[in-house]
């Protein structure tokens, strides 16, 4: 029973890395950019549930939507002023911007916030609800149900809109869709502030479950990275199976060995998985 | 690419038919080899004469300088003329600093040879770990390399039966002689050079890291290397040997941050996982690196130069806005100067396109 226990929330946990892992694979694919400020997004999204909670005492349920416009704005910013420039200019180029913008919000969030941990202690989502004999956390649970809803809201939008297809094919192969008439540029824009806004819901909902600090960004990237390579990079329904596959496998490493070792999983799982199938579960190769 | 092309021996009529930007290649270019070597020695000597007369900050200060060198220089070797992006410096530095630490730790060796069996194991580590990690390319290897050097991280402070995991490793203190100590002048230039033997050795560090960049640029396995960065199926077509190029250059790379690592350690006196293993270390070698000229041989010793002394500037007017404007510095780095102090100089025609700078 508590094998499953620990299952159980681990697939819980893996459902809010999935929303996280989404946005970031999303704005890969359509421009090749391995952002790596997509932690601090996130940890922007969490302080804003946070501030709202602590200081006008906002449901947080109901700061999720408000922090999701507030990244997309300041996303659609950034792709507008700055990621833009790198596009198609070698890797190294985006990656030392984002790194740049990445540790240009840390510093900006623990200069204003400190390196303290905060968290959202929202009573009514404290404890946990007891299913068939199971535990169920209850901010894990609404996280988890939230992270599905927003993961397959997006999956659709992807799907069946002509903008989401308008996505789906640049990512698939940008020249021809330019040719195509699509405009890649807006398209670019689009991606990167709905791939901010994904970051900072799940921030939203992290901030519920854990404690949140500015340097919080960091840990998660690391995560997002093994999900979205076991996954295979550019596959939306690699990175859901990817993300649930990381959290449980986390949480059990943590219950059968230590936490520390728990958090080697995610690299190591990044690492065989790259040496073994670069492609990822379901991947296509490139 | 946007990268420094190579015209050093093209003969006058083909410079008349076929289309060379800049202008042509001043005749001190010949010369390059005799003028570095000339101002290595002078710099050598400079820098073996500093401590006597700076203070105990300027010396550190000269001691990341060089640190910083070595850095970028070896992160030059693979991803600045292979074109292989690496976030591994950091893994090395941090793998070197624990070996060198430990070895002193439990009193194995002494000093040197624990600061070279340092460098050399993170070499080997490298090829080993090469063969398989080079085969992926672009973002792939980058986020290769990041996790292989938080995993190490998260392995070292584990293993803590051996490496005392979070708690860190204190290193034996090096006890100062006092310099009126010394009867003669060869007598009180032995006490200098025992006072200040961590700042020595990363001079040696730096000088070395410097020549085989040299080396690197100006022979046939730089030009490998650069034709492995602009297409590496053409150049494994016309018969490079790109694995082997690659594994090499790969594992000298590894051995200046771990090298650089282990002097470090004994320097700060104390080191702990998060601090050695962190990503910066990473950064601010390929800032450097990016800064001075990707794939040159000076980009990294100007860049060095720079980016410590304005970080240093940055870190005494406020420490707690250092994060924010060394981030910001990358940005407008990135954005504005993407092929470096160099490939800027030699595009205003002040210094010339050639391989070797």
């Amino acid at each position: 029973m508590d094998v499953l226990q620990v299952i159980l929330s681990g697939l819980l946990l893996g459902g809010v890395y999935a929303l996280f892992a989404a946005g970031l694979n999303m704005i890969f694919g359509v421009m090749r950019v391995i952002n790596l400020a997509h932690g601090e997004l996130m940890m922007l999204g969490a302080y804003i549930t946070f501030f709202l909670f602590s200081q006008a005492g906002v449901n947080p349920l109901l700061s999720i939507p408000l922090s999701a416009v507030a990244l997309l704005v300041l996303g659609v910013l950034l792709q507008f002023t700055l990621v833009e420039r790198v596009v198609n200019q070698p890797l190294l180029s985006s990656l030392l911007l984002t790194f740049g913008l990445s540790t240009l919000m840390m510093g900006i969030a623990l200069n204003l916030w400190t390196s303290n941990f905060r968290s959202v202690a929202w009573s009514p989502l404290t404890g946990s609800w007891d299913v068939a004999g199971l535990a169920v956390s209850k901010s894990r649970l609404v996280a988890f149900a939230i992270a599905l809803l927003v993961t397959g809201a997006t999956w659709l939008f992807l799907k069946k809109s002509i903008f989401g297809k308008a996505i789906r094919a640049t990512s698939q192969h940008a020249e021809v869709a330019q040719i195509c008439g699509i405009d890649v540029r807006r398209v670019r824009l689009a991606t990167f502030g709905l791939g901010s806004a994904m970051a900072a819901i799940s921030g939203s909902l992290i901030a519920m479950i854990f404690t949140i600090s500015p340097e919080m960004g960091r840990m998660f990237i690391g995560k997002a990275f093994a999900i979205i390579v076991l996954g295979g990079l550019g596959s939306f329904a690699g990175t859901f199976v990817g993300a649930l596959l990381l959290g449980t496998s986390e949480t059990l490493a943590a219950y059968y060995t230590d936490t520390q070792l728990a958090e080697a999983v995610a690299y190591a799982v990044l690492l065989l998985v790259l040496l073994i199938r670069p492609s990822g579960l379901f991947g296509r190769a490139e | 690419m946007s990268s420094p092309i190579d015209h050093p021996t093209a003969p006058a009529e083909v410079e008349d038919t076929t289309i060379v930007r800049g202008r042509p290649t001043p005749g001190w270019e010949r010369y390059l080899g005799w003028i570095y070597l000339v101002i290595l020695i002078l710099a050598t000597g400079f820098l073996i004469w500093y401590p006597s007369t700076a203070t105990a900050y300027a010396v550190s200060l000269a001691l990341i300088v060089l640190m910083t060198i070595s850095l970028a220089s070896s992160w030059n070797f693979l991803s600045g003329f292979g074109g292989y992006t690496s976030f591994g410096h950091a893994g090395f530095f941090g793998i070197g600093s624990y070996t060198g630490a430990l070895l002193l730790h439990y009193e194995k060796v002494s000093w040197i040879p624990a600061v070279i069996i340092a460098g050399l194991g993170a070499g080997m580590l490298a090829l080993v770990i090469g063969y398989p990690v080079l085969r992926l390319r672009g973002p792939y290897f980058a986020i290769a390399m990041l996790a292989f050097s938080e995993l190490c991280r998260v392995l070292i402070t584990a293993w803590e039966s051996v490496t005392l995991g979070g708690h860190g490793v204190y290193l034996p203190i090096v006890r100062f002689q006092r310099e009126e100590d010394g009867a003669t002048a060869w007598d009180r230039f032995g006490i200098q050079l025992h006072n200040n033997q961590n700042y020595y050795a990363m001079l040696v560090l730096a000088i070395i890291a410097v020549s085989i960049a040299y080396a690197i640029g100006t022979s046939r396995f730089g030009l490998e290397l650069l034709a492995i960065r602009d297409d590496e199926v053409a150049a494994q077509s016309m018969g490079i040997q790109t694995t082997r190029v690659k594994i090499t250059a790969f594992g000298l790379s590894a051995i200046f941050p771990a090298t650089a690592g282990a002097i470090y350690a004994r320097q700060v006196g104390y080191i702990d996982p998060p601090t050695v293993f962190l990503v910066i270390w990473s950064i601010r070698s390929i800032a450097t690196a990016i800064l001075g000229g990707q794939g040159t041989i000076l980009g990294p010793i100007i860049g060095a130069i720079v980016l410590t002394l304005v970080s240093e500037r940055v870190w005494e007017i406020n420490p707690n806005l250092y994060q924010v404007i060394f981030g910001g510095l990358i940005v407008l780095v990135v954005l504005f100067m993407p092929g470096g102090l160099i490939f800027l100089l030699q595009k205003r025609g002040i210094l010339p396109r050639s391989r070797r700078l």
